[in-house]
């Protein structure tokens, strides 16, 4: 197995700050790694390390096999595309492309035709004589991922790089981005916030939580186990539905709290009465006939974007229920929704531990 | 429509200041042309009946002018070339850096601003006395001045390096390059306009520069300009019109570039230079 970047047992100390805890990941080569979490959880100071621009406190950085600890950035042969793309502004956009390779002694000459490639790839021909103030948004998020591209390097970094452009932008640099990715065949660590954003791009995607990775795996993986309540809550849009309920008698079954009467089948064998934390994805719910269903469930609010209908209940605590064909359900109804069994996720109250 | 609000009754007592400071400047250059006899003639003159241009080639050379005007753009050039030099690092470090010793050191360098150099001079001149310092007179008051200049340079200067974005240095870093490399190839071509408006005005603010000069420099031949100009003062002195005209030489160079750079200095000290 060839990890192009590896870190084990991380730690970052702002004075009492505990920024990471004890941070342990391997980033296979060629890879799309993706580090999502809420703001302050330290997926940036983790990049950050690996560039360079924060110095660990303890742990080993490797990249490519070699020990990084302690080396400056310029000898790491990372490229890094910041949020705010930190284009330099005194410089055209081919001196911005090619201001890495006169650092390092590429000729003028080279640098020229190294720049004219990219601009082609990144769609940036026409723009190279201008000035990053001269350009929209999405062209200097062009720029900035040109100037990383130019180097060849041994891993990408990307600090949030689409938080600053519109909605059908981002969309649109997504895939470009991962496009890139794949053609380039490079190792890439993609922080953000945007679980949207991590699920859709990555191979391998890591969510972290106060300093913490919380779990790691593929998207689906994720989405499909998630190994606690944060992150089954991290994933997925809209949000899991949380409900507190008690295991019936059989162990098979769960009785939710907001329906009392009613109960939920479950895969697999639990401890009866134990109380537990149900969650329910509001897409894994299904609205039926309110007398084959097994939850009876009163309508507060009904949402259509057209494609799909958000349902949000009166109960306490509220439930989202999505549904993708048309309907005609109305607040103050009372809807019939069931759900298969392995789609049902149960997690401690106390641990919050997926059970 | 409406129409955009005007603070007129702010505009007018902006305009009075401005009047009340600006009148002495005119008098000053009235009064320069102006005949003895009409200088006190009331009701007084706004304008010469008579005037007379011949007075400033007379006063340039009876009074030396030359040697002067050298003396002061010598010391205003030294002054501006140690704070712009040692001023800029000083600035960067207090600008990139935060720790309890950084806050210390801001303190002590507003500390500086407070002193007025009046008070300062004694200490000064016993200090490079005993250094031996007051036989290169216009050296001493060179660095005297300089400390003078420093904290007002380094608080603005502070304030441009504020104003470019950290994460391009951090960029250019991750792009291959050094700390100081960094600073000479991004941060400073960046902060350029900045600098430079600020070493301007510590030119132009230490090219009058009085105290140090006349307590520190008792040759003539080494006086700058605004000593030069006292000399003009004495129990009877009546000669106003040459007062006068010597004033207007020396300060009309001051407001031509002023006049000729304000934009700059104005967008300098807003901005932050950047954009």
């Amino acid at each position: 197995m060839s990890a192009q970047i590896e870190l084990s047992n991380i730690d970052k100390h702002y004075g009492a700050f505990h920024a990471l805890k004890d941070v342990s990941l391997s980033i296979e080569k060629g890879s799309f790694v993706a580090l999502v979490g809420p703001s302050g959880c330290g997926k940036s100071t983790l990049l950050r390390s690996i560039a360079g621009l924060e110095t660990i406190t303890s742990g080993t950085l490797k990249i490519a096999g070699q020990t990084m600890n302690g080396v400056p950035p310029r000898k790491r042969d990372v490229a890094m595309v910041f949020q705010s793309y930190a284009l330099y502004p005194h410089m055209t956009v081919e001196e911005n492309l090619t201001y890495s390779l006169r650092l390092h002694g590429v000729g003028k000459a080279e640098a020229k035709v190294k720049a004219a490639e990219v601009a082609a790839t990144t769609g940036l021909s026409a723009l190279l004589k201008r000035y990053p103030r001269e350009l929209s948004g999405g062209q200097r998020q062009r720029v900035a991922m040109g100037r990383a591209i130019i180097r060849n390097p041994k891993a990408f970094l990307f600090d949030e790089p689409l938080s600053n452009l519109d909605a059908a932008l981002r969309v649109h640099m997504r895939k470009e981005i991962r496009a890139l990715h794949d053609r380039l065949g490079a190792t890439s660590v993609y922080v953000t916030h945007d679980q949207i954003e991590a699920m859709t791009m990555a191979d391998h995607v890591v969510v972290m939580r106060d300093g913490v990775i919380e779990q790691q795996g593929s998207p689906l993986e994720l989405y499909d186990r998630p190994v606690s309540k944060f992150v089954a809550g991290f994933i997925g849009s809209p949000a899991m539905n949380f409900v507190p309920g008690t295991i019936g008698p059989d162990g098979m079954t769960v009785a939710l709290e907001i329906a009392q009467s009613l109960s939920l089948p479950l895969a697999r064998h639990q401890e009866p009465g134990r109380k537990v934390l149900v969650g329910l994805r509001p897409e894994h719910l299904v609205i039926g006939e309110p007398e084959q269903a097994t939850l009876r469930l009163p309508v507060a609010v009904v949402e259509s974007t057209g494609s799909m209908t958000f349902v949000t209940t009166s109960t306490e605590p509220e439930m989202t229920v999505v549904e993708t064909r048309r309907t005609t359900v109305r607040p103050g109804d009372t809807i019939g929704v069931s759900i298969a069994p392995n789609q049902v996720h149960l997690f401690d109250p106390a641990t919050e531990k997926a059970i | 429509m409406t129409r955009p609000y005007v603070p007129w009754f702010l505009l007018a007592i902006a305009l009075t200041l401005a009047a009340v400071y600006l009148f002495p400047l005119y008098w000053m250059y009235v009064t320069s042309l102006k005949s003895g006899s009409e200088i006190f003639a009331n009701p007084p003159t706004f304008w010469p009946v008579e005037p007379d241009l011949s007075i400033y080639p007379s006063v340039w050379f009876r009074r030396t002018m030359q040697t002067f005007m050298w003396n002061s753009v010598l010391i205003a050039s030294g002054v501006t070339a140690i704070t712009v030099l040692l001023g800029t690092g000083c600035a960067y470090v207090l600008a990139r850096y935060r720790s309890g010793w950084i806050d210390f050191g801001l303190f002590m360098i507003l500390m500086l601003q407070v002193l007025p150099a009046s008070v300062m001079i004694t200490p000064l001149f016993v200090g490079f006395n005993q250094l031996g310092l007051l036989n290169y007179p216009r050296t001493a008051v060179v660095l005297a001045a300089a400390a003078k200049a420093m904290p007002f340079f380094v608080v603005l200067v502070r304030a441009t390096f504020m104003s470019v974005p950290r994460e391009l240095e951090e960029a250019a870093l991750v792009d291959g390059n050094s700390r100081i490399g960094a600073f000479f190839n991004i941060v400073l071509p960046l902060a350029r306009n900045g600098i430079l408006v600020c070493a301007i005005l510590t030119f132009m603010s230490s090219f009058g520069e009085y105290i140090y000069s006349k307590s520190i420099i008792q040759n003539g031949a080494m006086q700058p300009a605004s000593v030069g100009l006292s000399g003009f003062l004495g129990p009877n002195s009546s000669d106003w019109n040459s007062i006068m005209a010597y004033s207007a030489i020396y300060v009309t160079p001051i407001l031509a570039v002023f006049v000729l750079l304000q934009r700059r200095i104005v967008s300098g000290l807003t901005s932050g230079a950047l954009k």
